[in-house]
């Protein structure tokens, strides 16, 4: 018996019942039951039980609905997949006319001969060298196609968080792949390093430094990490820059990358120039052979550029030779006297461009002026309300058909509100420091650059976890995929709704955003840590 | 156990030709399969799932993964019991999606009484509830404890398949089949319900 008073518990009774126990077991209770009338009447008890719920659970007290009565049509498909069929289309087809194809058409028309923004962007740079064989967009469209149909295969497997721990390393060891530090001098100054004139570096040259001063000549690429950058000597490859200010004073015979708060440029630049700083100057004496493409808030552009430039930014102004067209996006734009723009000047801008009347343009510029924030008379802006919405629904059913699991458990997380906003809070504010702080050491880039890309699509995501849960608060909550996605397009729409109310869209777009990040947060924290246990 | 008393009511010699006639594309004969099939499904998952619309939906789903995987059905065994382990997959899966569930087996061992319960007491609950309260009361269970119940009480599945839908060992589906009947007990005698309500606000989630 299981007890010490001689009796058997109530487990082993049920067992017993169940016919679960073993042959002598359950011989010891049967000849323990012919002389128990306490275990005898236990057991009666718990078979009475037995009877009592299968009666109970049987009966059938109540319709059965018609939808259920009738039988399903052949090949019928469930009315979720077809509106998820038409949306995602509309979605690919909104994502497609208003992001992709005009980017690409601006990138072409400001001259990028190579090929297409994304190329541009991604595999001509020092930093992407290594991709330089897969040039074309279809080769890119080609692999994600591939990874599409790989996650989707994979996808069960992909609930499981060791999956995605997997993928995330094979993403983030991809990325680390291509950056050419095997053949590659690295330095790191401390505090401050110089490469001496006279001095040659045969290869790539890495400097991580408080202060980096380039006199000598680097016979490959420079890739510069500080916060001050001064290159007085000869650049063969290109230069990437990284830092607070940067100086090039020296010839390069590449390309010139730079994130930085201040770039001055001083000296020729044999092929392009592609900048995100705060102040960009380009002095009467630099020559740049390609083409600029620029992000700043003031770029002041005296020297002479080859090919088009592409700026945008608060304030642009020209007093140099611009070999091809000029299209500035700006608030202002100032065409001084010595300027000289050989191509189309087209300017988009809040405030009419100032254009002296000694510059020579080839022909007139083209002027449009918009206004700062939404312009609610526009029917532009309404489409464009419907493009976001049709890509934030393009990326939910993404998610939703890639990893499902998942993204129920977010959704569920977000019905736990303060704990999401907290969170959400800490980590979108966090994280981007943390991650530049990682990309402080050479090693650290490797994982900095994809925690700052996988930051960048959980913002994103963040409100389509929110939408799905506001949806389910209102239309509620049916099971499956097909009622997920009615969910998930009805809330995004609300949520659309709210952030085009003037002065109230952006808290709304910055509370949504730390909510679904905190739910995402909470979500993976579940995921990771085991379960506890729970006391009855 | 006999599963036919709550599903279907054809002989097995013509379950097997309709089921044949499926295979070929016959789409009478999954008419006909689906009407003798779906109203004990529907039941089922509306003994598991919150809300009767959320049964419907699951209904349909489930004979749509019917007729997807109707290839992998080994004929050798029961019909039934294959339809039954494609249905509790599929609702396991559901409630799991729904909820995070954190209870473990070991936690559920712990809170097993030992004691004898009172035969008498036992009697006099039967008697006082209606088939409609029990099934109200079991709607209150966690999760994992209702789909014990009703896996072994209405589909009249073995602790084998049990285990296996619900992804414990063997050896613990008679503790959790106990423990659900514990749980059932309180809910409807009311007299647990401090605990019961602990138990389900953060065992089910």
């Amino acid at each position: 018996m299981n007890r010490s008073d001689g009796h058997f518990d109530e487990m082993t009774g049920l067992l017993y019942l169940e016919g679960q126990l073993d042959a002598g077991h359950a011989s010891e209770v049967s000849a323990h039951l012919g002389s128990c009338a306490a275990c005898s009447e236990l057991l009666h008890a718990l078979e009475t039980e037995g009877v009592w719920l299968r009666e109970a659970l049987t009966v059938d007290d109540e319709s059965i609905p018609a939808s259920v009565v009738a039988a399903p049509e052949r090949g019928a498909a469930h009315w979720g997949w077809i509106a998820a069929f038409g949306l995602g289309l509309g979605g690919a087809y909104t994502l497609w006319s208003g992001f992709v194809e005009p980017s690409l058409a601006q990138a072409s028309s400001a001259g990028f001969t190579q090929g297409n923004l994304l190329t541009t962007l991604f595999f001509t740079g020092a930093f992407w060298k290594g991709w330089d064989a897969m040039r074309s967009l279809m080769e890119f469209m080609a692999m994600a196609t591939l990874g599409t149909v790989a996650i989707w295969l994979l996808r069960k497997q992909l609930q499981r968080f060791t999956a995605i721990a997997f993928v995330a390393g094979a993403l983030a060891s991809a990325l680390m792949i291509p950056q050419p530090v095997a053949a590659a001098d690295m330095e790191r100054g401390d505090p401050a390093y110089t490469l001496p004139a006279g001095q040659e570096v045969k290869t790539d040259l890495i400097v991580v430094a408080n202060r980096a001063q380039i006199d000598g000549d680097v016979d490959g690429d420079l890739i510069v990490m500080s916060q001050y950058v001064t290159v007085n000597g000869h650049v063969k490859g290109d230069i990437l820059g990284f830092g607070q200010e940067i100086r090039v004073n020296g010839p390069v015979d590449g390309n010139v990358r730079a994130w930085c708060q201040t770039i001055t440029l001083n000296s020729a630049v044999a092929k392009n120039v592609m900048v995100w700083s705060q102040v960009v100057e380009l002095d009467t004496k630099a020559t740049v052979g390609g083409t600029a493409t620029i992000g700043t808030q003031v770029a002041q552009l005296n020297g002479q550029i080859e090919g088009d430039v592409l700026g945008g930014g608060q304030v642009v102004g020209i007093d140099g030779t611009m070999g091809h067209d000029v299209t500035i996006r700006a608030d202002r734009l100032n065409i001084g006297p010595t300027a000289e723009i050989k191509g189309q000047t087209k300017y988009v801008g809040g405030k009419a461009p100032e254009i002296s009347s000694g510059a020579k343009l080839a022909s007139p510029p083209i002027v449009s002026t918009v206004k700062r924030g939404p312009d609610y008379s526009q029917g532009a802006y309404y489409w464009h309300q419907v493009m976001f919405w049709g890509a934030s629904f393009l990326l939910g059913l993404a998610i939703l058909l890639v990893a499902p699991g998942f993204f129920f458990d977010i959704e569920q997380a977000c019905k736990k509100m303060g704990p999401a906003v907290g969170f959400g809070a800490l980590f979108l504010f966090a994280t981007p420091i943390a991650a530049i702080i990682i990309c402080a050491t050479i090693v650290g880039l490797s994982v900095g650059i994809p925690l700052l890309l996988l930051y960048a699509i959980s913002v994103y995501a963040a409100h389509i976890f929110i939408a799905a849960w506001l949806g389910e608060k209102l239309i509620g909550a049916g099971v499956g995929v097909g009622p997920a996605i009615a969910r998930l397009a009805l809330g995004l729409l609300i949520l659309r709704g709210l952030g085009m109310l003037p002065y109230l869209g952006p808290v709304v777009g910055l509370l949504v955003a730390m909510w679904g990040m905190g739910a995402l947060v909470l979500a993976l924290h579940r995921k990771i840590s085991p379960p506890s246990a729970v006391a009855a | 156990m006999d599963r036919q008393k709550t599903i279907g009511t054809m002989s097995d010699a013509d379950l097997a030709q309709v089921l044949s006639q499926v295979r070929a594309g016959d789409n009478d004969a999954w008419g006909e399969l689906y009407r003798q099939y779906a109203p004990a499904i529907f039941r089922f998952c509306r003994r598991l799932l919150p809300a009767r619309e959320d049964a419907e939906d699951a209904t349909t789903e489930i004979f749509m993964k019917v007729r997807q995987k109707l290839g992998t059905y080994d004929s050798s065994r029961p019909f039934t019991a294959w339809l039954y382990k494609v249905a509790s997959n599929h609702c396991w899966d559901t409630l799991r999606r729904r909820r995070i569930r954190q209870d473990l087996e070991t936690g559920d061992l712990d809170t097993l009484p030992l004691e004898h319960p009172d035969p008498s007491q036992l009697e006099r609950l039967q008697a006082e509830h209606t088939s409609k309260e029990v099934r109200t009361g079991l709607a209150r269970l966690p999760d994992r404890a209702r789909m014990a119940l009703v896996l072994r009480y209405y589909a009249e599945m073995s602790y084998d398949e049990i285990a296996d839908t619900l992804g414990v060992r063997r050896a613990f589906v008679g503790v959790l089949l106990l423990r659900a009947r514990h749980q059932l007990r309180d809910a409807l005698s009311g007299s647990g319900n401090e605990n019961f309500q602990k138990a389900n606000a953060g065992g089910a989630r």
